[in-house]
């Protein structure tokens, strides 16, 4: 079977705040849980960004499991934020842009970002010299 | 006859708006119909320019004494160590300099903050003298409260450079920005038939003593830069296929412009800045404008392997099929990029070519041209 990997927020109802999911979920469905963002505290809504890494069926498991304590999971889409005003158009980025969401214009060399076409690869993090590309998470 | 002119026959026009100024790229845009002939008899003035990445370079600042003074032996503007190793409060900061735990932030930043007016604090230490007693001082300083701030570069506008791609298995990350594995993307930085060596290959114009746009106010070339080689290969079109002349550049940074000056930091490399720089060419005479007339078709570079710690050479390409955005090397298409902004540098090139089509730019001959012959050492090991 296939290793999977999933990235999702899970929101959870104020009564299973309380529940060791996190624990169940890596001690009876063999996923390994990377928690890259967390707002629980006792008695209230809460929720958890994480990154699911496991065996296909392991995690369609460990969803199921989620679902019935009332887990709401929504998956996660990874954006970059791009900082236009701030750019110097030297396109360093744009040879490290396989989709091709940053490209040159050819005549007025400026830097253009298309970002339907964007996959979140996140070279162009490191490629830009003057850091204007970040990660957003967001939620769908 | 053929058309001769002077520097001084040139500034008189400008002094009475009298000059036909075109960019680079315009006359070169010319020279496809026209002949060296007839662009010295129409065109005065080319501008040139360039906004890339400039690691050798650096400004001197003076911050003025304290009460009572301090000579500063070890000192932090922002965090980032700065060379103390000259006169009581003479400093010089180093663009590439980092602050001790950020990497990504340093000399760069510091300059480019007080560029900007911003407030830059200073922590300076000594042993104390007799004439200087402080040993400590905490402070903040900036473009208003300092007395000079004077930028220096010893190595700036770089004539040609080579590509950079990766042959090896895994990402490099370079001064040459990020370079893919397997051949993944070419890295080149250039501003091409702008930039200023490049329409000047034998500095028959630029030499010591030319007065420049640096920054966003006027600057001068002040020496050869180093690392500074003119017995590199040129092409069939006289100008070098590799890095080859350098200009170090000086100028007065508290009139300078932040637009024009920009910290950089390229990932586990370090930081650098991009220094933005304009320089006139005199059209003297049918040989100045054979020059000026280099087209991106025209100038070769070479590429190589930062892949292999020797960096072997893979092959050449011109300018004009790197900025088509893809080059061709080994059967493969590789997805190129500049590293110095074309875009900025027409900027400058627009700005410098409207003040001398004012009046407000003169050009001044070089005061001693530059050195003929010069090969580069190498560091033995020994």
């Amino acid at each position: 079977m296939n290793q999977t990997k999933k990235r999702m927020v899970l929101r959870f109802p104020a009564g299973t705040v309380n529940e060791p999911v996190t624990y169940t979920l890596i001690k009876e469905y063999d996923v390994l849980i990377n928690i890259l963002n967390a707002d629980i505290t006792h008695g209230k809504e809460g929720h958890l960004l994480i990154e699911m890494i496991g065996l296909e069926g392991n995690v369609a498991d460990a969803m199921a499991y989620l679902e019935s304590k009332h887990v709401e999971i929504s998956p996660v889409v990874k954006t970059i934020l791009f900082n236009e005003a701030a750019c110097i158009h030297c396109g360093a980025c744009s040879s490290v842009c396989f989709p091709g969401a940053l490209e040159m214009d050819p005549s007025t060399r400026r830097l253009l970002f298309f970002p339907e076409k964007c996959v979140a690869c996140e070279l162009c993090i490191k490629a830009c010299p003057l850091q204007l590309f970040e990660l957003n998470f967001g939620v769908n | 006859m053929s058309i001769q002119k002077t520097f001084q026959e040139i500034n008189d026009k400008i002094k009475r708006e009298e000059a036909v100024v075109l960019t680079a790229e315009e006359v070169s845009a010319m020279g496809k119909s026209q002949s060296p002939a007839e662009i010295v008899r129409k065109v005065d003035v080319v501008t040139t320019a360039t906004f890339g990445p400039m690691c050798s370079s650096g400004m001197f600042i003076n911050t003025g004494h304290a009460n009572p003074p301090i000579r500063m032996e070890k000192a932090t503007l922002n965090g980032v160590p700065v060379f103390t190793g000259i006169a009581a409060v003479d400093l010089y900061i180093g663009a590439t300099e980092t602050h001790l735990e950020d990497p990504t932030y340093g000399g760069a930043h510091i300059i480019e903050e007080l560029i900007a007016g911003k407030d830059v604090e200073l922590i300076a230490h000594a042993k104390g003298t007799d004439c200087y007693p402080l040993k400590n001082i905490h402070t903040t300083i900036n473009r208003e409260n300092i007395n000079e701030m004077i930028m220096f570069n010893p190595r700036n506008a770089y004539q040609n450079y080579p590509v950079a791609v990766n042959g090896s298995n895994r990402i490099k990350y370079t001064y040459m920005g990020s370079l893919l594995p397997k051949l993944g993307n070419a890295n080149y930085s250039t501003s091409g038939e702008l930039s200023p060596l490049l329409n000047d290959p034998e500095m028959r114009t630029i030499g010591m003593g030319t007065r420049i746009f640096l920054g966003g106010t006027t600057g001068y070339v002040s020496w050869h830069g180093t690392q500074f080689k003119t017995d590199a290969e040129v092409n069939e079109h006289g100008v070098p296929v590799s890095n080859a002349a350098t200009l170090a550049v000086i100028g007065d940074a508290s009139g300078m412009n932040p637009a024009f000056i920009k910290a950089a930091y390229y990932e586990k490399y370090g930081v650098s800045m991009f220094v933005g720089i304009g320089i006139p060419i005199p059209v003297l005479d049918e040989e100045m404008a054979a020059r000026v007339m280099i087209r991106n078709d025209q100038i070769t570079t070479r590429i190589l392997d930062y892949g292999d710690p020797d960096h072997p050479e893979l092959g050449r390409t011109t300018y004009e099929e790197l900025m088509s955005g893809e080059i061709k090397l080994n059967q493969k298409k590789i997805k190129t990029a500049s590293l110095s902004s074309l875009y900025k540098a027409r900027e400058i090139a627009d700005i410098l070519k409207k003040q001398i089509i004012e009046g407000n730019f003169q050009l001044s001959e070089p005061v001693e041209l530059f050195p003929k012959g010069k090969g580069l050492n190498s560091l033995e090991i020994r």
